[in-house]
């Protein structure tokens, strides 16, 4: 087997008295498609953020490709981050530049890439998703399923190993939904590794490779999307499968 | 806790800075080298308030505004005879002995008496000339007013920090003492009758009278001290060779009588020729340098004060470690000392203060306040405007691998300064109309210029309309610029 993409190892976090993470050890393979479900307050969003160090761990491991995150000064995390692309639920699109610039922002600044590449890249991205005419606009005439695929190419312009996705859909419309999971769903077919926090449990029985259910700081079943909206293996995830409209 | 240290370390600084000019005299006592300075420098700075005719005031000679009268002349003389060059600083007759004392001037000649309570702070000279006390009053009064005992229910106006308002005070009964910084301003107060009368020395009173038609000089019975009547050069205390030097000028001066029988009627020519062209278009060229002087005031603290203001309101939020943590302390007292003591008193503390360290211009003391000042402000509404910045922004430049210096300068910035345009806009308004507290350190600017043509012209009320007019301007110009910037950052 290949070496893990990330790695997950006694990960703990805590605001306050609020242990929201409790004692997670969990492993992505290249070219995984991780989808985290479960209940809301559960710590998804957390863990998520907790893998490209948005959130510091309170203690425990998080290894990117072999290298411990939490062991790193703050320039190394930085280089890292590049290659954890991350998509937000409320996009979080920089609403003072057009959508162009917007996707050239950061190769540029960071990896110093020359203005007609970023441009042409950007182009490029805009047409996987969808948007290639909208490149002149400015974030705030976007609907939201536009928006999120413009972040979406925003991510992809760093050229990242992994996306991270933080309940992508759960700001839109019902009817922009598909346009935006569409997208991911492209992107998963094309090798991608990727780790989905999101409520869309049909995206995850089809795209899924592994389903992590989480609740109460733990992931509580690690399983394949078959087995686990199917045979639920722990009482807490049947608990929540029945709550839920199939 | 932390804010017990900001106030703390504002009390040291400001216990430094009583400290400092005291061991700064005791020094200058110790060793009398005053003479030789001055002839090795080769310049006599003398100041002078310049608002008080016949002694010195402001006139246009060949087109040039210059201070001149008799003091100027007892100036020009001292300085021949200790062989240097005379230079001419005018301020405010408050700030005189602030500026002898910090070496911003080596003496003052400005109708200067010598009072037991001066003598305590600075040396004179012996008396170079002898006057009284007169009340200018409205010619229409004429028949009201005797001498000071008749003001009784009225109200008597004098420079402040003058003899002649301390006599007002100490000496009349019932009536009300108003004191003013300039003599020009007390004459408009009289014309429009917000006064009853003007006490003044007796040559001022009669250059008054002279000039204006409307008005009448009393004699003011005032029960004065010679001291109080008479004018002596200042030097600062403990310069005995100098003033030793400079009396034996004093004592030719008044052998020969020159101030009587050259120096008054020097200065009286001038007061004529200044009466001939009083209309304000006739003084453009002052208003267009007050102008010139605002704007240049104006933009260069705004340019510093921005940086100052990033700077600072970076470090108000800078957390980690404990320099860190001092830098946020430090920049929180600076923003709270700032923010709670007035302009006018940290323009002077510039000028002044640092002027025992570095010799600055007034012009660039000015603008060093001015930005300090405005920085501070400034990093308010800069921190306000980056804390209005969602953190999502951060959090997803952040994700992209921007630094945390990038993302600042990239994203939350840009978005903060637009948010803020209208507060900034607002500070620059505020400035160019602040930026006249500078006046009273001398420099050039629009409201100082304006003083210069009232006391040259003895019109109050015109030169206050046009600067008026000049103001707005500038500052309706400048919210239309703004505005249309603030237009153009709109996306959304």
């Amino acid at each position: 087997m290949t070496k893990p993409v990330i790695e997950v190892e006694s990960l703990a976090k805590s605001f306050g008295d609020n242990h929201v993470l409790k004692d997670i050890t969990e492993k992505v393979e290249p070219g995984q498609v991780i989808v985290v479900i479960g209940p809301s307050g559960g710590g998804k969003s957390t863990f998520l953020r907790c893998l490209n160090l948005l959130e510091t761990p309170t203690s425990g491991k998080v290894a990117f490709e072999g290298q411990d995150l939490t062991s790193l000064d703050s320039k190394s995390v930085d280089s890292l981050r590049e290659k954890m692309g991350m998509v937000f639920q409320s996009f979080n699109l920089f609403p003072n530049m057009t959508v162009l610039e917007n996707i050239k922002l950061a190769p540029m600044k960071v990896k110093g890439v020359a203005d007609a590449e970023a441009t042409k890249t950007a182009h490029e991205l805009l047409q996987r998703v969808g948007l290639e005419d909208h490149a002149e606009a400015f974030p705030a005439s976007l609907s939201g399923g536009q928006a999120q695929r413009v972040a979406i190419a925003r991510a992809l312009a760093m050229n990242p190993e992994v996306m991270l996705f933080d309940e992508p859909t759960s700001a839109l419309d019902p009817e922009m939904v598909g346009e935006v999971l569409n997208v991911m769903q492209e992107l998963a077919q094309e090798g991608m590794t990727m780790v989905v926090v999101t409520h869309e449990m049909g995206f995850a029985k089809e795209v899924a490779d592994r389903v992590w259910f989480m609740a109460d700081g733990y992931i509580q079943e690690n399983n394949t999307p078959d087995e686990f909206f199917n045979h639920p293996q722990t009482e807490r995830a049947k608990d929540f499968l029945s709550k839920i409209i199939m | 806790m932390k804010k017990r240290f900001g106030i703390v370390l504002a009390i040291i600084v400001a216990l430094l800075l009583t400290v400092v000019p005291l061991g700064q005299n005791q020094s200058a006592q110790a060793a009398d080298d005053s003479l030789e300075k001055i002839q090795k420098k080769g310049v006599l700075v003398m100041g002078t308030s310049p608002d008080y005719p016949p002694y010195e005031f402001q006139a246009t000679v060949k087109g040039k505004s210059q201070v001149v009268g008799m003091d100027v002349e007892i100036g020009k003389k001292v300085a021949k005879d200790l062989g240097v060059k005379l230079k001419v600083k005018s301020m405010s007759f408050d700030s005189l002995l602030v500026a002898l004392q910090t070496g911003k001037v080596d003496m003052i000649i400005s109708g200067m008496n010598p009072t037991p309570a001066r003598r305590k702070n600075v040396d004179f000279t012996h008396i170079y000339y002898q006057g009284g006390y007169s009340i200018v009053i409205n010619k229409t009064d004429l028949a009201k007013y005797k001498n000071k005992d008749s003001f009784k229910g009225g109200t008597l106006g004098a420079q402040t920090g003058s003899t002649q308002y301390n006599a007002i005070k100490k000496q009349t009964v019932g009536t009300t003492s108003k004191g003013m910084t300039s003599q020009s301003d007390l004459i408009l107060a009289l014309q429009s009758h917000k006064l009853d009368g003007v006490a003044m020395e007796k040559p001022s009173a009669e250059a008054y009278v002279s000039n204006n038609k409307q008005l009448a000089a009393i004699p003011s019975n005032f029960d004065l001290s010679s001291d109080a009547t008479s004018s002596a050069i200042a030097f600062r205390k403990g310069s005995t060779s100098l003033v030793n030097e400079v009396n034996k000028t004093v004592d030719s001066i008044k052998k020969q009588n020159l101030v009587k029988k050259q120096y008054l009627p020097a200065a009286g020519k001038y007061l004529k020729t200044n009466t001939v062209n009083t209309s304000m278009t006739h003084y453009w060229k002052a208003f267009l340098t007050g102008i010139e002087y605002t704007l240049i005031i104006t933009i260069c603290s705004v340019f510093f004060g921005f940086i100052l203001g990033i700077l600072l309101s970076l470090a108000r939020m800078a957390k980690g470690n404990p320099f860190k943590t001092a830098l946020r302390w430090l920049a929180t007292a600076y923003v709270e000392f700032i923010r709670g003591t007035p302009m006018m008193v940290q323009v002077m503390f510039v000028y002044f203060g640092l002027g025992l360290f570095v010799n600055l211009p007034a012009l660039t003391s000015g603008i060093i306040a001015i930005s300090l000042n405005s920085g501070a402000y400034i990093a308010e509404y800069i921190r306000g405007g980056i804390n209005s910045v969602n953190i999502g922004q951060t959090e997803a430049a952040r994700s992209l691998g921007m630094s945390n210096g990038a993302t600042m300068r990239y994203v939350v910035l840009p978005q903060a300064l637009k948010n803020i345009w209208p507060s900034l806009g607002n500070e620059f308004i505020t400035l160019i109309k602040d930026s006249s507290i500078v006046s009273i350190i001398g420099v050039t600017e629009l409201i100082y210029q304006s003083n210069i043509v009232r006391s040259d012209t003895y019109r109050g009320v015109a030169p206050i309309v046009v600067i008026m007019v000049l103001y707005f301007i500038m500052t309706f110009t400048a919210s239309r610029i703004l505005n249309y910037f603030e237009r153009r950052m709109q996306h959304d």
